[in-house]
């Protein structure tokens, strides 16, 4: 690899290597101010506000870092830097952000000071497993990213150790991790043996070929699904979620229901669109290789997600578990966006992205300040806050009519894109199904509503106020959310100008 | 100035903003009045300040865009957030502003001590604000936003005392009755809106009437959108078939009545026509039903407001039918005599509102003119700017009304023919007389309240400053539209001024008849001593001969009862739609389809969701083997999938 090429190489990964700084910083902070650990959610603090820097200024430097030497594909590389990357990389950061915020005034992440060096550590590694993911063209740069996030994840979700539960979670994400990324390697193993390339390029161009055996391939894929789906929690590798998200400290919770599931996503798009996508008409339709009927399949599955989601979540008493299953529905939702196969379904991608962000880490935020209020997220605890808590009351109650997907809140927007994109699509059908979901999981996210208002408070209805900072966040997220549901169009036309994908 | 038209918007939204949010705490009146009435002040001042901008650009340049940002961008539509500064924004924002800030200014005064005091601000600033984007949207889609939101203002204010009674019910009864007949306004407002953007394919007014002119499109298209425009216009304006809502309007306070339901809401309707006047101009059909109606609906209000006792509702029934001539002018394609009718009538009925609050303030809440009298002297001020008022709002020569009303009863002849003259100047007529029967009883005669109760006294300064500049603009408001007879080469400035903006629309009806100068002259002179001498006949009647009026009212039992029941349109909807409609949601509706078939089929599916997500739970088992064997199954299954589509 000549010196230019590696230089080349560097300046395209500049937000992940100031990310791995940051980690190394944060565990050799942790060992140095061993007893006084104050410091150490600002440098983690100050590590996210650098990386969104540089991730930032990378708009505009694209192209391919660690380019294969195989002379006939020399401009493919291992890993892209394009619009597609920056715009799901801010999300993550963005929403990272948030969660360092959220961690400073979460009750349960106070309470492990001593080692919250360790916590903020395995964040910056789950970001960094996110970044590659997000930008990753290589099979193996997959898995090992895939499996950099998932490790982090497994020993942050069981952090705490304030609970018998914590440790279940933890437990069985890392079992059920083991098993999905098992059935991965051998369909990354396949794919390797049909084509002799790990390089998406190099197997797109391949597979196009007549002599490719199908079955063989289908097969594979389906295997390499099996991995993502458990990364974004679609059916049937959903199972997890419910569990872990109700055993895990709510800011990894909050992480784990944004962050790690847009990096999924954007792992997904870039795989299906990378490989199997022979060119994009003018339309901006994705032209599929003939492999297997992957339209049918992949709608089957978001549907199931969406019903299984929303249907779980219809009885949930915990606010946790519930919110758990309505992140299942919202993957289903987000899912349709690329069964469209168009450009039109991948910036209703964005948009519900950014939308999502914004009103999920919105109602986990609510459900952690009245956690650490009560000590509890069970529904029935909820009984009266809307009148002794108004200003949490009125924020969660934006939120959820947000998640729902009523106007005037940015919900709506996010729904509005992607039905617009599947009627265009002529999936009315789909359209239509999805639309009944919404209504189904109207009746959960009100559900709460009426708790909270329908029951007159007693005396002992605590009355939970937010400190000025909370109150801040609060309040920037609730604008947000409803600024974004009057004026979208910085999103839209931010959606639309991330469309780009590297090659093809 | 142009380019900072939008703080003209935002201003008032501030006040709302900061009004509506933390007008509870702030507890000081006058804090909170200034906050309201400064924030309408400043916008005044910026639209002033635009309009002498404007007036320095050349003709061509008159008419400028001001972008904000891109609001609806979705495959072939595309809304942009933008307003439209041209000559008639300005003349309508002018008035908006500034009779609004007076209003405001008074409202300090005559809200004095109400609880809601903050409450009344916060509203009245949302109207604004509303109101500006209506007049100012480049659009019709940020039109149709400020219209709703004027809509809706209107509904919080009518109910603003939603504990007190009003009539045989409730205000918040009277508002919600304002907001539905709206709604069936809206609602052909949006037809037409539908059908503008699939005729056209845009909603932007530049580009709609622009190709309205040049694109091939049948006389029944514009007909259509036409009318679905007015009866939007007529929801809002008040006219026949849907002006039930406005006398009950006045349940609200009387600063409301004064701006929303006399000023500037309901003249929203005739703001839109005059903005659309190329639509219109292309649908003669619907011209000479927007015309028709407007007379028949002036002759018709001004009737009913003969024999009324409650003095605002005399003023709403007055406003209904000024709001006719409005139309009528617009009917027969004077649309620049409607506007500058709008604005004199603006200006008088403002204060005429605003003086009748003065009295029922100085009058502990009395609106029964039967329970007046003899008030001249305990109120002087209020008196002489409610006099002014009466004079303009009657035709007398040298004051605004009599320019504004003119014009229209002369384009009236010149284009509709005699008959729209004579019923126009009928009504002129029994504004006259209806007018000063109000002063009459009001002010003259002999004092028919208790003295040991009530004490009127005159209001204070804060209430009768607004009175003084508004009765200065009532008689010189109508010398910028001074009729082309009298003003010779100089020709009508106020016409002169709206010109380009109905250019397009005149030049497709040019049909203007050539008439001499004596003819019109002639007609003035009829119809100013027709005025005169009702006005001389009212105040005979009601100071001198009150017995007159008795006999009369018992000689034409049968009209008086006609007119004192206000044509019995209420008691008409009520049998012939809300009746019907009750009854059938009821017995066919609710009993049946509701009970039956829809909760049957809610209850249905809700019971086969219940059923079908406790099965979905029992999946979710906690055992990890478990989940384990699902996912492998659901790969099995994708694997059996594969191999039987292979």
């Amino acid at each position: 690899m000549a010196n230019t090429n590696l230089y080349q190489s560097l300046s395209l990964i500049v937000p992940e290597i100031v990310l791995t700084i940051a980690l190394l910083v944060l565990v050799t902070a942790d060992l140095i101010f061993h007893k006084d650990k104050k410091s150490i959610p600002f440098v983690a603090l100050a590590g996210i506000l650098l990386t969104g820097y540089f991730t930032l200024i990378q708009i505009g430097n694209y192209g391919f870092a660690f380019q294969t030497s195989a002379s006939a594909f020399k401009h493919y590389g291992m890993f892209a830097s394009d619009p597609f990357s920056i715009f799901f990389k801010v999300i993550v950061i963005v929403s990272s952000l948030l969660i360092v915020f959220f961690s400073f005034s979460s009750d349960e992440i106070q309470k492990i000071t001593d080692r919250i060096g360790e916590y903020y550590a395995l964040i910056f590694g789950m970001i960094l497993g996110m970044y590659f993911m997000i930008s990753a063209t290589d099979l193996i740069l997959i898995y090992l990213s895939l499996e950099l996030l998932s490790l982090s994840s497994y020993v942050l979700s069981g952090f705490t150790k304030l609970r018998d539960r914590d440790s279940e979670a933890a437990l069985k994400y890392l079992l059920y991790g083991a098993v999905s990324s098992g059935l991965m390697l051998f369909g990354i193993s396949l794919i390797y043996g049909l084509t002799g390339s790990t390089n998406l390029y190099i197997i797109n161009s391949l597979i196009q070929s007549p002599d490719v055996n199908l079955f063989t391939l289908a097969f594979a894929v389906i295997l390499i699904f099996a991995g993502i789906g458990y990364k974004i929690s679609s059916a049937p590798f959903h199972f997890w979620t419910p569990d872990v998200y109700e055993g895990a400290p709510i800011t990894i919770t909050a992480f784990l229901s944004v962050a790690s599931k847009a990096a999924g996503f954007a792992l997904l798009i870039r795989f299906v669109k990378t490989t199997f996508v022979s060119y994009t008409d003018p339309n901006g339709m994705w032209q599929l290789i003939n492999v297997f009927d992957w339209k049918t399949l992949l709608i089957s599955i978001s549907i199931l997600t969406m019903t299984l989601g929303n249907f779980s979540a219809l009885w949930q008493d915990n606010l946790k578990r519930m919110l758990a299953y309505s992140s299942i529905a919202h993957a289903g939702y987000i899912l349709l966006g690329l069964v469209v196969f168009s450009d039109q379904g991948l910036k209703a991608i964005f948009i519900y992205f950014a939308v999502y962000m914004l009103m999920n880490l919105g109602a986990f935020l609510i459900v952690m300040l009245i956690a650490n209020k009560i000590g509890s997220e069970e529904i029935d605890d909820y009984n009266g806050l809307g009148f002794t808590s108004p200003f949490l009351g009125v924020a969660f109650t934006i939120f959820l009519i947000s998640l729902t997907g009523l106007p005037p809140t940015a919900g709506f927007i996010g729904k509005l894109y992607l039905f617009i994109a599947l009627v265009d699509a002529k999936m009315i059908a789909v359209a239509v199904i999805a639309l009944l979901n919404s209504v189904v999981s109207l009746y959960y996210y009100v559900r709460v509503l009426k708790h909270m208002y329908l029951t007159s408070p007693t005396k002992d209805t605590p009355a939970v106020s937010a400190s000025l900072p909370n109150t801040i966040l609060v309040s920037a997220l609730v604008l947000a959310t409803l600024v974004f549901g009057l004026y979208f169009s910085p999103v839209v036309d931010a959606a639309e100008s991330s469309l780009f994908i590297l090659g093809l | 100035m142009i380019n900072l038209i939008y703080l003209t918007v935002l201003l008032p939204l501030l006040g709302f903003l900061i009004n509506g949010l933390i007008g509870r705490k702030i507890k000081n009146e006058k804090v909170i009045g200034i906050i309201g009435s400064g924030t309408v002040g400043i916008a005044f001042v910026i639209i002033i300040l635009a309009f002498i901008e404007t007036l320095a650009l050349p003709v061509e340049n008159r008419s400028n865009t001001v972008e904000l940002f891109t609001w609806i961008s979705a495959a072939g539509l595309n809304i942009k957030f933008a307003y439209l500064v041209d000559q008639l924004s300005l003349t309508m924002s002018l008035i908006v502003t500034g009779v609004g800030f007076l209003i405001h200014v008074y409202s300090i005064g005559y809200m004095h001590g109400d609880k809601g005091f903050w409450r009344f601000f916060a509203y009245l600033n949302l109207f604004i604000f509303a109101m500006m984007n209506l007049v100012l949207g480049d659009n019709f889609v940020v039109l149709f936003l400020g219209w709703e939101g004027v809509g809706l203002c209107s509904y919080l204010l009518i109910g603003f005392w939603y504990d007190r009674k009003f009539e045989k019910g409730t205000t918040s009864q009277a508002a919600k009755k304002a907001f539905v007949v709206n709604r069936i306004g809206d609602f052909g407002f949006l037809l037409g809106m539908f059908l503008i953007y699939f005729t056209f394919d845009s909603l932007n007014f530049k580009e709609v009437f622009s190709r309205a002119e040049s694109f091939p499109v049948a006389e029944l298209t514009f007909g259509l959108i036409a009318l679905f425009l007015f009866i939007g216009a007529a929801g809002k304006s008040a006219q026949i078939p849907l002006f039930v809502w406005l006398p009950d309007a006045m349940a609200g306070p009387t600063p409301v009545s004064a701006l929303i339901h006399a000023a500037t809401m309901v003249t929203a309707g005739v703001y839109m026509v005059s903005r659309a006047s190329i639509i219109f101009a292309s649908a003669p059909a619907v011209m000479m039903i927007v015309a028709v109606i407007g007379l028949v609906t002036a002759i018709m209000a001004a009737s009913i407001g003969l024999v009324q006792n409650d003095i605002k509702k005399v003023l709403a029934y007055s406003t209904i039918s000024q709001l006719g001539y409005m139309f009528l002018a617009a009917g027969v394609g004077a649309f620049s005599a409607s506007i500058f009718h709008l604005m004199t009538h603006a200006f008088f009925k403002a204060l005429l509102f605003l003086g009748a609050g003065s009295v029922i303030h100085g009058m502990h809440e009395e609106q029964n003119i039967q329970k007046y009298g003899g008030l001249k002297k305990y109120m002087p001020k209020t008196y002489l700017t409610f006099f002014i008022a009466t004079l303009a709002i009657s035709g007398v020569p040298g004051l605004s009304g009599f320019f504004s009303k003119d014009e229209i009863l002369w384009s009236a002849y010149a284009n509709g023919g005699f008959v729209f003259w004579l019923i126009g100047a009928i009504t002129a007529m029994l504004t006259a007389f209806y007018m000063f029967r109000l002063v009459s009883l009001t002010f003259y005669s002999k004092e028919r309240f208790d003295h040991h109760h009530v004490h009127p006294h005159e209001s204070p300064a804060v209430m009768t400053v607004p009175l003084m500049i508004l009765a200065f603009l009532s008689v010189v408001g109508g010398y910028i539209g001074i009729p082309k007879v009298f003003s010779g080469e100089h020709g009508n400035l106020f016409e002169g001024w709206l010109e380009p903006i109905y250019a397009p629309a005149l030049a497709k009806l040019a049909t203007f008849g050539s008439h001499s100068h004596l003819e019109e002259i002639l007609l003035m002179a009829v119809s100013v001593a027709a005025a005169l001498s009702a006005i001389y006949f009212s105040l005979y009647v009601y100071t001198k001969k009150l017995q007159i009026a008795e006999n009369v009212s018992i000689k034409f039992k049968g009209i008086y009862y006609l007119l004192w029941n206000k044509y019995f349109v209420d008691e008409v909807y009520e049998a012939a739609v809300v009746e019907p409609i009750q009854k059938g949601s009821e017995k066919l509706l609710w009993k049946i389809f509701d009970v039956k078939i829809i909760d049957g089929l809610a209850n249905g599916v809700a019971s086969l969701v219940e059923s079908g997500s406790g099965i979905i739970r029992k999946i979710q088992t906690g055992i990890t083997q478990f989940y384990a064997v699902v996912m492998m199954a659901g790969i099995a299954f994708a694997l059996l999938w594969l191999i039987l589509s292979l």
